[in-house]
């Protein structure tokens, strides 16, 4: 597996173009929100919580729910020739997920402490980055899920919602705390609104609960579809 | 490691897999001796692919035995036992060809060296390219490297050149032989008649789901195409040839009488019997397309 892994890893590295656009996507995120949101009387940190969490979200799901084209073009049909087990590839991916998403949320974090001047304690900082980076577990595992279910052709559209509700149902964007009640008890049931809550340095007990919960369950899911998908043949 | 140093390269006994309504499979059996080329031979929807998918562990059968050098598919694939040219299966785009080949190779035990591999499938000259500017032939052959790097001692190719050229195919299996001269069983499925007769030592005929014929190419040629007899039989109408003892089917053309005999001896005496002026008498055996169209008429006829 490891040996996958490194492919795997060597592979989504040298895709220069999908690595900028991930780690310029939150950025200018952040540098466009931190404006606004001072308006709102709400800090920098606080939004870099909140983009750090999307970057890290948005390219967990990419990597994850890509599977879906290599299987389409049947990639994974062929490794079953292999030694390779079905979970060494699963796992594979998640891991390669987890790498990609770490330099989106350490952008955001890099570009808070030196065009907002966010100061944060020794502490504050791995919370930040490496905090929200480890919370992006489920979300790994959700795109594997995606990548499952989706076909190449409708990828984009199943993965564009997925991104989208998770941002702005869980407050990515728009603060939670300006949502109307109804809203707001959606938002606490997604695992992005906890992610976040990570990225602000809140709840942390709660949060890590609910998104460990999280991974569990949608790991099971991924594991339990990989074993109907390889019944059926 | 357990080595089955006496077990046939493959054994398959009793295998059926049903989609649906379709029975895909119907009962095979089939042992594949060591060193052997054999083709799999048979019409599209004759249960080559399906057979083949549970040889190496791509599906499950419904009912039956399979062992590859006396272990599971699954088993034969983890140990590099088998090298596998599936119908489909694809390269990555973004990766080149060697990436693709040392890849495999690093998942397998005991794999052949990754340049021995790619100038085996006769690739090494495209070993720095991305598979995105391969064209369909070339991908084929780099996934023959693919079966090949593992170094298996068996090697089953499914439908190998199907999206090649008449020179690739050559090339192909040139290559394919040279790898089998080094002692290697295969076991290679294809709908090209030619083929089979001139790239294998021994033929299993499929159709519907069953092995209908077995054996070296020029018995199964025999065994399913019988004998034909052509004579000019003055008079002679073909309804009336068709109902001779041992004709299975008479055609008559211009004036000439061809009969398709499941024992062409007895066909030829009541011939002569009833028409004593039959005269320019030939009996000679169907080509294995004339009896592969045949066997496939055949069994639609009874469908």
């Amino acid at each position: 597996m490891t040996g996958y892994l490194a492919f795997e890893i060597r592979r989504t590295l040298r895709d220069a173009r999908f690595l900028l656009f991930a780690v310029a996507l939150p950025v200018g995120l952040y540098l466009l929100m931190a404006d606004r949101f001072d308006d709102m009387g709400l800090p920098a940190s606080y939004v870099m919580g909140s983009v750090a969490a999307f970057g890290a979200v948005k390219t967990a799901l990419d990597v994850g729910a890509r599977t879906a084209v290599e299987r389409g073009a049947g990639w994974q049909r062929q490794l079953r020739l292999t030694p390779l087990s079905g979970v060494g590839y699963l796992l594979a991916k998640a891991s390669v997920a987890m790498v990609v998403a770490l330099p989106p949320v350490a952008g955001v974090a890099l570009v808070a402490a030196l065009v907002s001047g966010v100061r944060l304690s020794a502490g504050g900082w791995a919370l930040a980055v490496l905090g929200v980076w480890a919370g992006t577990v489920p979300f790994a595992l959700l795109g594997l899920l995606i990548g499952q279910f989706a076909t190449a052709q409708n990828l984009q559209a199943y993965q564009g919602a997925v991104v989208l509700l998770l941002s702005f149902l869980g407050g990515l964007f728009i603060p939670v705390s300006t949502f109307p009640q109804t809203l707001a008890t959606v938002a606490k049931a997604l695992p992005s609104y906890w992610l976040a809550q990570i990225g602000h340095a809140t709840a942390l007990g709660q949060a890590a609960l609910v998104l460990t919960v999280y991974a569990l369950v949608l790991g099971a899911a991924v594991a339990a579809r990989y074993r109907l998908d390889t019944a059926r043949d | 490691m357990d080595i089955h140093d006496g077990a046939p390269a493959l054994s398959v006994a009793g295998l059926r897999k049903t989609y649906g309504e379709t029975r895909a499979v119907d009962g095979v059996d089939l042992v594949v001796g060591r060193g052997e080329v054999v083709a799999l031979l048979g019409p599209n929807g004759a249960g080559k692919s399906t057979t083949i998918d549970m040889v190496v562990g791509l599906s499950r059968p419904d009912a039956g035995e399979i062992a590859v050098s006396g272990v599971s598919p699954r088993e034969a694939v983890r140990r590099g036992l088998v090298g596998v040219l599936p119908q489909e299966g694809a390269l990555l785009d973004d990766v080149t060809v060697r990436e693709t080949v040392a890849l495999i190779a690093s998942l397998h035990r005991t794999p052949l060296p990754v340049e021995e591999a790619l100038s085996r499938a006769g690739v090494a000259d495209l070993a720095d390219r991305r598979a995105a500017r391969l064209s369909g032939g070339q991908k084929q052959r780099v996934r023959f490297a693919m079966a090949l790097v593992p170094g298996p001692g068996l090697l089953v190719l499914d439908e190998p050149t199907a999206a090649m050229d008449v020179a690739a195919r050559r090339d192909f299996w040139r290559s394919m032989h040279a790898f089998a001269e080094t002692g290697r069983t295969v076991l290679f499925s294809t709908h090209y008649l030619e083929e089979a007769e001139a790239y294998a030592d021994r033929v299993v005929l499929m159709h519907a789901g069953r092995v209908v014929a077995d054996g070296p190419v020029s018995a199964v040629m025999a065994e399913v195409s019988g004998r034909t007899v052509t004579a000019t039989v003055p008079g002679a109408r073909a309804v009336d040839l068709g109902v001779l003892p041992g004709v299975t089917a008479a055609h008559v053309r211009d004036g000439r009488a061809e009969l398709h005999c499941a024992d062409s001896d007895l066909a030829l005496r009541e011939l002569l019997a009833r028409y004593p002026d039959a005269r320019d008498v030939e009996v000679g055996a169907l080509g294995l397309e004339d009896a592969f169209l045949r066997l496939t008429e055949t069994v639609e006829v009874v469908r």
